[in-house]
């Protein structure tokens, strides 16, 4: 028994040890690396592509169409609605009527299905937002919701608690758990 | 590997599994409707009117409604019948909507075969014409071959149903309900020539006598019946109305009588004989017949007090003290048996009774009687069946009965039914005992989904509108039988029309938008009286009398079990409501089983005891079930809860408890056709299992600490009550009253200074006085506040989840004296759970709310073992609300997930809703404005919510009282619940 295999037998152990963790942390990187690029793709950042390409740029921005007058129970409930088909044909039956896009409203509309949007402004269950009375204190849309007007399909938000809190205690609003958000 | 090695790779490795748990999930999907109805904001209820239909009360509902679907009602405030108040079971019937087990399309048994249990799903429109060509076929073969058993229904319906039977030529169809009344209303026959059931003015009575009617859960019409009685109750300036409650055995009504009496099972007649005779030596009855009073007199010539009492095996001190009071009393009100075929001699005596007491029978109403009256006598049914075979019927029709399950083994309905040449039709929606007996099941729409119109009581006509989305394609029964019936030719377009014509051409509904105006305000509650039949009193009555007089007789003793209606699940058409199970019944506290009540002499004869296996052997039947021991059963009388034991009625029912019916024999009473809800008991033996008992009850009684106090009226009226909690000092009997307000701090006791509250302080106040512990308030929170359902065996660990209890404590030393205590979070000022959170997750609120801040929560149930009311529940688990139960849900209260606390929020979404009201019309929230679920729904107002650091508001106004309390207040919590004695009276 001499020293020296003890030795040789430590440094192919220290050997395979290093071989272990470079192949553990490849592993490890590529799996984070394939999870970032499958989930949140850099390149494609620009919000959820919706069942009709309805553009908030077009509407909102160049028409200046208000708000309210798609989501109109914006002032008077807690959700300010989203706006029926039958309230995007009172208009498109005669702006460009016959574009693809409006035609799949048709469709929607002919055969009486709801418009399966996708949610890009998201709150997690335990928190109540209320819009009315928001939009009573006279919080701009845009204030929460950015500037939705400069944006054809909207990047979104998962709001987090800080969002909501910076602004109640800059404008001194109520910070009850209960009484403000949480039930 | 060395251990540094190893460190390195987990940390590597939980990095990663971080990282992947970072993106949080957004792709949820958001619908936008197609066209927008006119009375629908989403975010913001809709209410509608309708009718409740859970029983023959013809209760007023308004139904809530969110995004098109039904998740709450409550009682419609314009309703003379229950004045915007509810029951147990009403609560619970959207979750008849919503059950799981509902039937969705039409089932038809596979190859056509009686015995095969095995269904087939047929289109609306095959089941349809199926039913179509059955009815041809069987007019083909002559008149009376198609037949109809229906649950009681509106005038519209029935007369609906009659026409189209009618169209096949066939006899009328039969209204089928388990409790009919039919003692009740032979006795109104003999004595009235009126064979129905007139409702009373129980709030005009100041004595009360009950033979058993528990009006409190079943009887009649038990949400009226309870206002009315605690407004008879209730303390005046110087008395309250008296109760008596005279049966074998102590009911949720005997529970809140003045003083239970314990008779003899069937031996109610001779105690209301007894009276009779003290009246009449009295001198009273002079506004009677001469002839009358004379066979009134012989008949009741042996019931001298002794005799009374030996007879009907009662105290005669007891009787002494209701002689002396009933005839004491101004207007003294006997009510006769109870809906479970009480004694007929009883019933006929109770009404004799009246008579002599007031001949005017002021507090009989003969213009409102109670709908029930119209369903048919249980022997009418049995012969109903019974002529199915005489007449070789091809075709029945059953809507919505279930006599299966309410009839007994022998009564021949199962055989009737599997006939191989009989095609039965079950218009239910729900695979009860009786539908999976049926050949073809076609489900109709429920009442929340149905247009109708139905009156509990002649003269208050209730509408029904649909108050929700369809969720099955299941049409109207009124609709499927005018197409059936009528084919091309129907009178009119659709059962709508049918009913808004009735409507009309009754007069009840006048001008052109009369219909409208009735169905906004549910209905029209002054219809003209039709020519309404007097009574009149019969002299036939006097010798009948004698007769039946003669009949009481002191029977031997012998184990009797009896059967008694239940205040959950009414006949049984509750069990399927997850709600009704888990909630548990008022006296027993015992969720989800059916044990069977004894004396602890009756039990201890069988050799067995509390929460032990027992059997229970008649004639007719066996059962084996659990005992459960109490002073509140005559000895030798065994009683059960009817309701649960179904064999089939979808997952909450099925196999849940024992059916007593099944002991039961089918013999109806000759005279009055009336069932037996009682059998003399052939064998009762213990079993020797040890079975645990799913109870919600820590302890029959209150350990000597006050919790649930009472007062005698005595020292109430006189004002020299102590007024607990008044004093000085620091202990249980000194302590002194505290607000939950900052007046409520002193130095020497408390550590920590006051809170500050903003303008508001919520608060509570409950009327252990008014409390009769139906739970309806327990419900009604239910409802709301999406508390999940844990089940029998989570019981058994003490782990439901109610915010909302009403305790039980009996009298240690006088056992039937109960007080019923409602327990929920006392939303202390000086909460013991609040400092003890790692996470502050319960929180004070500066509305004076204890706050549970769920996403805060991390279950470590400090809170809980900290508090002293035991009113925190945890969730140990995800619980369930199988699709579409989930429909229910409450979208303005959060569902609490697994590993959370959670408990009463004094409803702080609706203070949430007034608080937005009151900012839009730049005001405070108004005293009154904010109604918790609990104290919405309270059947006699007990509960009262409001605003403490207002003044004049109701609850500040009440906590002036002297009954005013807090539970446990010595421990210095500084609940914001204040309790007020019950106040109880005491006879010499």
């Amino acid at each position: 028994m001499t020293p020296s295999i003890t030795e040789k037998n430590n440094s192919h152990k220290r050997v395979k040890d290093t071989q272990l963790i470079f192949w553990v942390g490849l592993i490890v990187v590529s799996v984070i690396g394939f999870l970032f690029y499958f989930y949140i793709p850099p390149a494609t950042d620009i919000g959820a592509a919706q069942p009709i390409a309805f553009s908030h740029r077009v509407h909102a921005g160049i028409k200046d169409i208000q708000c309210q007058f798609c989501h109109s129970y914006v002032d008077r409930s807690i959700h300010p609605g989203i706006p029926p088909v039958e309230k995007c044909l009172y208009c498109h039956k005669y702006i460009i009527a016959n574009h693809p896009e409006i035609q799949k409203e048709h469709m929607y509309f002919n055969t009486g299905t709801p418009t399966p949007w996708k949610k890009v402004f998201y709150l997690p269950e335990h928190v109540f937002f209320n819009h009315q009375r928001h939009i009573k204190k006279e919080i701009a849309c845009g204030e929460c919701h950015g500037p939705i007007e400069t944006m054809d399909r909207l990047k979104g938000e998962s709001f987090k608690m800080g969002f909501c809190i910076t602004c109640h205690k800059a404008k001194k609003a109520n910070l009850d758990c209960w009484l403000a958000c949480h039930n | 590997m060395k251990r540094r090695n190893f460190l390195k790779l987990a940390g590597m490795g939980s990095l990663s599994f971080a990282a992947s748990a970072c993106t949080s999930e957004t792709d949820k999907t958001i619908f936008s409707l197609v066209q927008a109805p006119a009375d629908m904001v989403t975010g913001s209820p809709t209410w509608y009117a309708s009718t409740c239909r859970e029983c023959p009360a013809g209760c007023g509902i308004i139904a809530k409604n969110r995004e098109g679907r039904v998740i709450k009602v409550e009682g419609n405030p314009l309703h003379p019948i229950n004045r915007g108040k509810l029951c147990i079971r009403g609560q619970a019937v959207v979750q008849g909507i919503y059950n799981p087990d509902r039937i969705k399309s039409p089932l038809l048994k596979k190859n056509g075969q009686k015995k095969n249990s095995q269904w087939q799903p047929i289109s609306f429109s095959q089941a349809r014409s199926l039913i179509q060509e059955k009815t041809i076929q069987a007019v083909q073969n002559g008149s009376d071959k198609v037949r109809m058993i229906t649950e009681l229904v509106g005038d519209s319906q029935m007369t609906l149903f009659t026409r189209c039977l009618e169209q096949f030529k066939s006899k009328d169809p039969i209204a089928f309900e388990p409790l009919a009344y039919e003692t009740l209303k032979t006795a109104n026959r003999e004595a009235f020539g009126i064979d129905g059931l007139p409702s009373y003015r129980m709030d005009k009575a100041d004595c009360l006598v009950s033979l058993g009617a528990d009006f409190l859960e079943t009887w009649l019409s038990p949400v009226e019946y309870a206002w009315q009685f605690k407004a008879m109750h209730a303390v005046k300036t110087e008395k309250k109305g008296i109760f008596f409650h005279i049966s074998p055995y102590q009911s949720l009504t005997g529970a809140n009588a003045d003083r239970w009496i314990a008779c003899d099972p069937g031996k109610e007649a001779a105690v209301v004989m007894g009276l009779i005779k003290a009246a009449l030596e009295q001198g009273r009855g002079s506004g009677l017949p001469q002839s009358l009073v004379q066979s009134l007199r012989d008949a009741s010539e042996g019931y001298t007090a002794q005799a009374t009492a030996r007879m009907a095996g009662i105290n005669p001190k007891d009787f002494e003290t209701l002689k002396s009071h009933v005839l004491k009393a101004k207007t003294p009100l006997i009510l006769g048996t109870g809906a479970g075929g009480g004694a007929f001699q009883a019933d006929l005596a109770a009404n004799m009774l009246n008579l002599v007491l007031d001949p005017d029978l002021a507090l009989f109403d003969f213009d409102h009687r109670h709908r029930v009256e119209r369903s048919a006598r249980r022997s009418e049914v049995l012969d109903f069946f019974k002529s199915l075979s005489a007449d070789a019927a091809k075709l029945l029709f059953i809507h919505n009965a279930n006599p299966v399950y309410a009839l007994p083994h022998d009564s021949g309905v199962k055989e009737t039914l599997t006939d191989d040449r009989l095609f039965v039709v079950s218009f239910s929606n729900f695979m009860d005992d009786t539908t999976a007996l049926a050949d073809l099941i076609f489900p109709v729409s429920l009442s929340l989904e149905s247009w109708d119109e139905y009156s509990g009581k002649n003269g208050i006509i209730s509408t029904l509108q649909p108050a929700m989305g369809r969720l099955t394609e299941a049409p109207h029964i009124g609709d499927l039988m005018l197409d059936v019936a009528f084919k091309d030719d129907q009178p009119v377009s659709d059962y709508k029309a049918w009913v808004m014509t009735r409507l009309h051409s009754r007069g009840i509904v006048k001008e052109k938008n009369g219909w409208l105006k009735a169905l906004q305000a549910g209905g029209v509650f002054s219809a003209v009286s039709q020519a309404v039949t007097r009574p009149r009193l019969l002299e036939s009555v006097a010798g009948l009398f004698k007769t039946v007089a003669d009949t009481v007789e002191a029977d031997p003793a012998k184990p009797i079990f009896a059967a008694v209606p239940s205040i959950r699940f009414f006949d049984g058409r509750g069990a399927n409501r997850p709600w009704l199970c888990e909630i548990p019944d008022p006296l027993t506290k015992v969720a989800w089983q059916t044990p069977v009540l004894g004396h602890p002499e009756t039990l201890k004869a069988a050799g067995t005891g509390h929460g032990e296996g027992v059997e229970i052997k008649t004639r007719y039947g066996r059962v084996e079930t659990i005992a459960y021991e109490t002073r509140q059963v005559k000895t030798g009388v065994l009683v059960m809860g009817m309701g649960q034991g179904h064999r089939h009625f979808g997952r909450y029912a099925e196999n849940v408890g024992i059916n007593p019916l099944t002991l039961l024999s089918t013999k109806t009473d000759d005279h009055t056709g009336a069932p037996v809800f009682s059998i003399i008991v052939t064998d009762f033996t213990g079993t020797g299992d040890t079975i645990p008992l799913a109870h919600t009850d820590g302890s029959r009684i209150q350990h000597g600490r006050k919790i649930a106090l009472s007062v005698p009226l005595d020292q109430v009226i006189k004002n020299d009550d102590e007024k607990t909690g008044h004093g000085e000092s620091l202990t249980m009997e000194g302590f002194p009253f505290t607000l939950p307000l900052p007046e409520g701090y002193d130095p020497k006791r408390d550590f920590y200074p006051p809170h500050g509250h903003e303008n508001y302080r919520w608060a509570m106040v409950v009327d252990l006085d008014k409390c009769i512990g139906c739970a309806a308030c327990a419900a009604a929170c239910y409802v709301e506040n999406n508390i999940g359902i844990v089940g029998k065996d989570r019981i058994i660990e003490g782990r439901e989840m109610a915010w909302l209890q009403v305790e039980r404590y009996h009298d240690p030393e006088n056992p039937e004296k109960i007080t019923f205590f409602p327990m929920m979070c006392q939303h202390c000022d000086n909460a013991p759970c609040e400092p003890v959170c790692p996470v502050y997750a319960p929180h004070h609120s500066k509305e004076g709310i204890n706050n549970q801040i769920y996403n805060r929560c991390i279950g470590t149930r400090f809170c809980s073992q900290n508090c002293p009311y035991k009113v925190r529940r945890f969730n140990w688990f995800e619980w369930e609300w199988p699709e579409p139960l989930n429909l229910q849900l409450n979208p303005d209260v959060t569902v609490r997930s697994k590993g959370v606390m959670e408990k009463c929020s004094f409803c702080v979404q609706r203070i949430k809703v007034a608080h937005g009201v009151a900012k839009d019309e730049k005001r405070d929230i108004k005293d009154g404005e904010v109604i918790p679920a609990c104290v919405q729904t309270c059947p006699t107002g007990a509960l009262t919510f409001g605003n403490l650091m207002d003044v004049n508001s109701q609850v500040r106004m009440l906590t002036q009282n002297r009954r005013a309390y807090q539970a446990m207040g010595y421990i210095n919590t500084k609940p914001a619940v204040i309790y007020l004695k019950k106040v109880v009276q005491e006879f010499s």
